[in-house]
């Protein structure tokens, strides 16, 4: 959380306040601090006895024993790691243009969590939304038919 | 009863095949085709005349005079009629030329009586030809067929081939079960001392060879044609080139690119393609009879049985004594021990009818049905094991947790934030 409101006080301070804007040569460094920012929070979190970050992201609907959830995290961690390195190389070895392609290449990821999360845990708060409006609704009818 | 005054025009020569001469009058029946229009003619009430159109050419009526004339001198031997039958007219063949101010102008031919008659097409469809006062049978409809194949044998044997052969030029005695076919004038003729073409073709009984050409070998047609018309007339007016795909490749939406591409499903080795239409019966049809129809769609040129061959495989199916068509206990005729095809075909459109009616009730109920559905799954009262299982989602391949013990609202707080995590992510990494 506390990394979070870091990086994002960095994103809005520079985007809307900062002239002229971040350091050019922070554009390639930016994925690989966050992924490595990521993968600190992740390998650091269980050791402090915080639990597991993989929860947060995937979601808590899943009845995964403590083992399941530490090998998450410790996958998590692991493709954050190499994530942040293989940006690096990619930045330094090949063109610009190739850079800027698998840098959006890697969002991929992020629809994959984006997807999960629909179905797991914004569907079944959409149900409860639903099930709470129609009774409400039931409810409201039944109260103006008694009025009418 | 008041005189009928007749045009000039409509007072014309027949010239008879011995070039005897007689003047006849014309009467206008109001029937008119593409080539000319059909007269009765006073005094001969046994025939009727062809006038060609005003329209058409010298060069075509030149063309016409000389093959009337032929016709007229080379009438073909038929298939013998019994005597009681003897007017009967299996062939609209020309008897004489008509001659107007000594030009030609058309032909006299035998008047057949369509008032005993109906179009084959009719029998494609036996509730239209029930309508059209004639019960069709499979005894009947094997005759029909013997019939019409007897004369296109007679007419290949004087090597004169039918070409534009459709079951609307075709016409059936609905009582004696005889055939005449119509439109002798556009016949291809290929006799030593007289040839003439027949550019006119249907593509859906135009074999796979000669379309988008000229068709090279008439006779190969017509047995194409033939063997076409006869399948129809035996599975219920189905075409043989009729069929649903089974693969992804395109498949030609009309009769003709299929013909083209040979895909033809009811041969007794399965197309690979194409699949027979459901409510088929060719499943009943003797060996002998479903090896001809797969020598004629599955193979080309003068492969194909010839009107004899199939005049030989009919005569035992239209003959009563041969006993190869018998009653099912139905009482429906088929052939002699191979399933009745009637009952198949009402067993198949029964069932099609309750599936047609049991989807077409599931649709009606659906919404009451679907809000039902909603109801019990709101308030958790599923009777059924089963809808409760789904309606609660318990998959075995993913355990849920229960619900977390937090309200909906922090949930939805939650949730929030996380969303707000993913914009950062977006716009670090992006």
């Amino acid at each position: 959380m506390i990394a979070f409101a870091a990086l994002g006080a960095w994103a809005i301070w520079y985007g809307l306040y900062a002239h002229p804007g971040e350091p050019a040569s922070f554009m390639i460094w930016k994925p690989t601090v966050l992924y490595w920012t990521l993968a600190a929070i992740m390998i650091i979190a269980p050791l402090l006895g915080w639990g597991y970050p993989a929860k947060i992201i995937l979601g808590t609907y899943f009845a995964l024993s403590t083992r399941e959830w530490r090998w998450i995290n410790r996958g998590f961690a692991a493709v954050y790691s190499v994530m942040g390195g293989v940006n690096l190389l990619v930045a330094s070895e090949a063109s610009y243009k190739d850079w800027v392609g698998f840098k959006y290449s890697c969002m991929m990821n992020l629809l994959i969590i984006v997807l999960f999360r629909l179905n797991f845990v914004w569907l079944p708060i959409l149900a409860d939304v639903s099930i709470y409006l129609y009774r409400r609704a039931t409810a409201a009818y039944r109260y103006l038919s008694n009025v009418f | 009863m008041p005189s009928i005054e007749h045009k000039p025009e409509h007072i014309v020569e027949l010239n008879w095949p011995g070039r005897a001469s007689e003047r006849v009058t014309l009467n206008a029946t109001g029937k008119s085709g593409g080539a000319g229009e059909i007269f009765s003619i006073d005094s001969q009430p046994g025939l009727v005349a062809k006038i060609y159109h005003a329209t058409t050419s010298q060069a075509n009526l030149a063309h016409y005079r000389c093959k009337i004339q032929w016709m007229v001198d080379n009438r073909p031997a038929l298939p013998q009629v019994p005597a009681e039958y003897q007017d009967i007219v299996q062939l609209a063949w020309p008897v004489a030329l008509i001659l107007r101010e000594s030009r030609f102008a058309g032909f006299a031919m035998q008047k057949i009586a369509f008032d005993r008659t109906l179009e084959l097409d009719y029998l494609l469809n036996r509730r239209q030809a029930a309508e059209e006062g004639f019960v069709a049978d499979y005894g009947k409809l094997l005759t029909i067929s013997f019939n019409l194949a007897s004369i296109i044998h007679c007419l290949h044997e004087k090597r004169i081939a039918i070409v534009d052969l459709k079951p609307v030029n075709v016409k059936v005695f609905k009582a004696e079960l005889y055939v005449s076919i119509l439109d002798c004038d556009g016949f291809h003729i290929a006799a030593d001392e007289f040839r003439s073409d027949a550019p006119q073709v249907t593509p859906e009984y135009l074999a796979p060879e000669f379309h988008g050409k000229a068709v090279a070998h008439p006779e190969v047609q017509d047995r194409f044609a033939l063997a076409t018309i006869i399948f129809r007339l035996l599975n219920y007016g189905i075409h043989p080139f009729t069929g649903v795909a089974s693969d992804h490749k395109h498949y030609p939406p009309e009769l003709a690119g299929r013909i083209q591409q040979g895909l033809y499903p009811y041969g007794k080795l399965v197309h690979k393609r194409v699949r027979k239409v459901p409510a088929s019966v060719h499943e009943t049809l003797p060996d002998s009879l479903r090896e001809l129809f797969d020598r004629a769609f599955a193979s080309v040129g003068y492969n194909r049985p010839s009107a004899h061959e199939w005049v030989s495989a009919l005569a035992i199916y239209a003959s009563k004594d041969s006993e190869q068509i018998s009653p099912c206990s139905k009482g429906h005729l088929r052939f002699t021990g191979m399933p009745c095809p009637t009952c198949m075909r009402d067993a198949l459109i029964q069932g099609a009818e309750v599936r047609r009616r049991s989807f077409l009730a599931r649709v009606q109920t659906a919404p009451g049905r679907t809000l039902q559905y909603l109801k019990k799954t709101l308030r958790q009262t599923h009777s059924s094991p089963f809808q409760a299982a789904l309606a609660q989602a318990q998959y075995t391949f993913v355990q849920l947790a229960p619900a977390a013990p937090i309200s909906t609202r922090n949930r939805i707080a939650l949730e929030i934030l996380w969303i707000g995590g993913l914009l950062i992510t977006y716009w670090w990494t992006s």
